[in-house]
């Protein structure tokens, strides 16, 4: 019995050592925000006494980055372009997995198709076709493309999902009654909600952290682009540096600390499901 | 029962085809092309694309930089996340606090872990400040600086990044495993390692194959870390093949050997993915 409690107190140990480790880069981040630079080089692990918000005033107040512009941005791309990626997506997931014949058989394949895809491929296309058509540069187009990037994750969670649940409800509404996009809109719809949350945060944090696909379709300045492009003259000013990370990944930790368990499913759904 | 419209497919349909599926045919048409991205026209050049990239030594390295990362970062997560995960699981209360730690790193933006890790392996940074006040001097050198140095610092980052999904990835598959078959084990007196050995590890190698395989695909396609921590230098020494496909396109208008590039990446991806496939319905048949 005293042998399980020494081995119960070594696991702990190891394990808050390995946490502490991974913890150590997010607390030198936090302290150093509220530091001069000059303090961070002498003092990088010290706490910040007395605290100076001289660094986040000075990324708020540039005049050369509009940080409000770069986080209404991310907000449009993120909230617009996941609901409307879920509500195409469940939609046509809604058709392919309740009609069963060969256009949802061959659908199912086509829409999966993209999950294979290293998305990197689309990029000279996608540019070109936008320079030709005078649409780069513009929230919309970005919008759009982030949804055909979703398609194919979503429709196979909700595709999954609707496969799982009864018919009852449906069968019920139609002798009811009820209109197609009534049933889709009013039955399925609200038993979906669990897959639907694992959506939003796969695809919503997907698109608000994307880089290479702001930077490249019509160079909009989202927060994640923002930040890389305001950083270039300061990349040794430490302070200022810390103060952008923190700009970019305060809504994300929040939300985060707020939901982890639907974070982390919500994450590990698409590995766990494939 | 009446049929539900075919009109609900039309808007993914539609959205789906032209922003992903033309455009991917549209790299294939380009890859065979001399296309620089300026001129108004260009020829079709049959293989000259791929046949330059048997012999193109900036592309090797690029595959050689590629897979240095994968093997180095998938073996790390995946062993680390493991074991880490067999700890997790038996310290009950201290479960859920400790996961959302490991799990923290996940969630924040790539380019932005880049920057708090570049303000802590730079030359001016805070891991050269802390050799210097505890008087290891000797050890202070510019991390990234190099060819070496700088792969081994991305790995590292890359390592910490996804340490904390593929570890809950494994805690979810070993609590898969059935609690009895542990009893009877330790009843026959089986050590700690052979239950491991002869228990877990069998019941959760649909977890292992999972876990490896996203671990492959997601550095396989690495782009932003290598973008913001070393621009793919010194030289080319840094290029991953996703960082090469982008700047060959976007940085020396070579149009169409990037894509030809992007469609050989396709392809290996879709071999892996078609090797997913196929271990996974094999274990779901058994």
């Amino acid at each position: 019995m005293k042998k399980v409690k020494a081995d119960d107190i070594i696991l702990k140990v190891i394990l808050l050592l390995l946490a502490a480790v991974v913890a150590l880069p997010l607390y030198i981040t936090v302290v150093n925000i509220f530091k001069p630079t000059a303090q961070i080089s002498a003092y990088p692990m010290a706490l910040p006494i007395p605290p100076t918000l001289d660094n986040i005033v000075k990324v708020l107040t540039d005049p050369n980055v509009n940080v409000w512009k770069m986080y209404l941005n991310s907000i449009l791309i993120t909230v617009f372009g996941s609901a409307i990626c879920m509500f195409i997506s469940s939609l046509a997931a809604y058709y392919i997995a309740r009609e069963e014949n060969r256009l949802s058989g061959f659908l199912y394949i086509y829409f999966l198709f993209g999950l294979m895809v290293p998305y990197v491929i689309v990029y000279v296309p996608l540019v070109t076709m936008f320079n030709k058509l005078g649409l780069t540069g513009n929230l919309p187009t970005l919008i759009m493309v982030f949804v055909s990037g979703s398609i194919s994750f979503s429709v196979f969670m909700y595709h999954g999902f609707i496969k799982g649940i009864s018919r009852e409800l449906e069968e019920a509404a139609i002798i009811d009654g009820a209109g197609a996009f009534a049933i889709y809109y009013k039955v399925v719809m609200p038993l979906v909600k669990p897959c639907t949350t694992t959506i939003a945060i796969f695809i919503g944090l997907s698109m608000w952290n994307d880089f290479l696909t702001p930077l490249l379709i019509g160079q909009v300045k989202t927060i994640t682009v923002g930040i890389y492009t305001a950083i270039g003259p300061f990349a040794s000013d430490w302070g200022t540096v810390f103060a952008y990370v923190m700009l970019a990944s305060f809504p994300i930790i929040v939300a985060y600390l707020l939901a982890q368990k639907q974070f982390i499913s919500g994450l590990t759904a698409g590995a766990l499901k494939g | 029962m009446r049929k539900r419209s075919k009109l609900f497919l039309v808007p993914a349909f539609a959205v789906y085809t032209f922003l992903l599926i033309i455009p991917i045919i549209g790299a294939f048409y380009l890859s065979f092309t001399n296309w620089n991205g300026i001129a108004p026209t260009y020829k079709l050049i049959g293989l000259d694309n791929y046949l330059y990239m048997i012999k193109d030594a900036r592309f090797h390295n690029a595959i050689g930089v590629t897979a240095k990362l994968t093997i180095t970062i998938c073996l790390t997560v995946n062993i680390l996340g493991l074991f880490i995960a067999c700890l997790l699981n038996k310290a009950r209360k201290m479960t859920n606090a400790l996961r959302s730690i490991f799990f923290m790193p996940y969630v924040i933006s790539t380019v932005a872990i880049s920057f708090i890790w570049l303000s802590i392996l730079s030359y001016t940074g805070v891991l050269n400040s802390i050799l210097n006040s505890l008087g290891l001097g000797s050890l202070v050198r510019n991390y990234i600086g190099n060819t070496a140095g700088s792969i081994r610092s991305i790995a590292i980052i890359e390592i910490w990044r996804t340490l904390g999904f593929h570890m809950v990835l494994y805690l979810a598959s070993l609590q898969t495993v059935p609690e009895e078959l542990y009893e009877a084990a330790i009843v026959d007196g089986a050590t700690r390692f052979q239950k491991f050995r002869y228990i877990t590890l069998p019941m959760i190698v649909p977890g292992i194959t999972i876990s490896v395989i996203m671990s492959v695909m997601t550095e396989m396609k690495q782009y932003d870390m290598v973008k913001v921590i070393t621009n793919g230098g010194p030289g080319y020494s840094t290029e991953t093949i996703t960082y090469n496909i982008v700047t060959q396109a976007f940085g020396n208008n070579m149009l169409g050997y990037s894509s030809a590039i992007a469609v050989f990446l396709f392809a290996v991806i879709a071999v892996i993915t078609v090797i997913q496939l196929k271990l996974l319905s094999g274990k779901g048949a058994q």
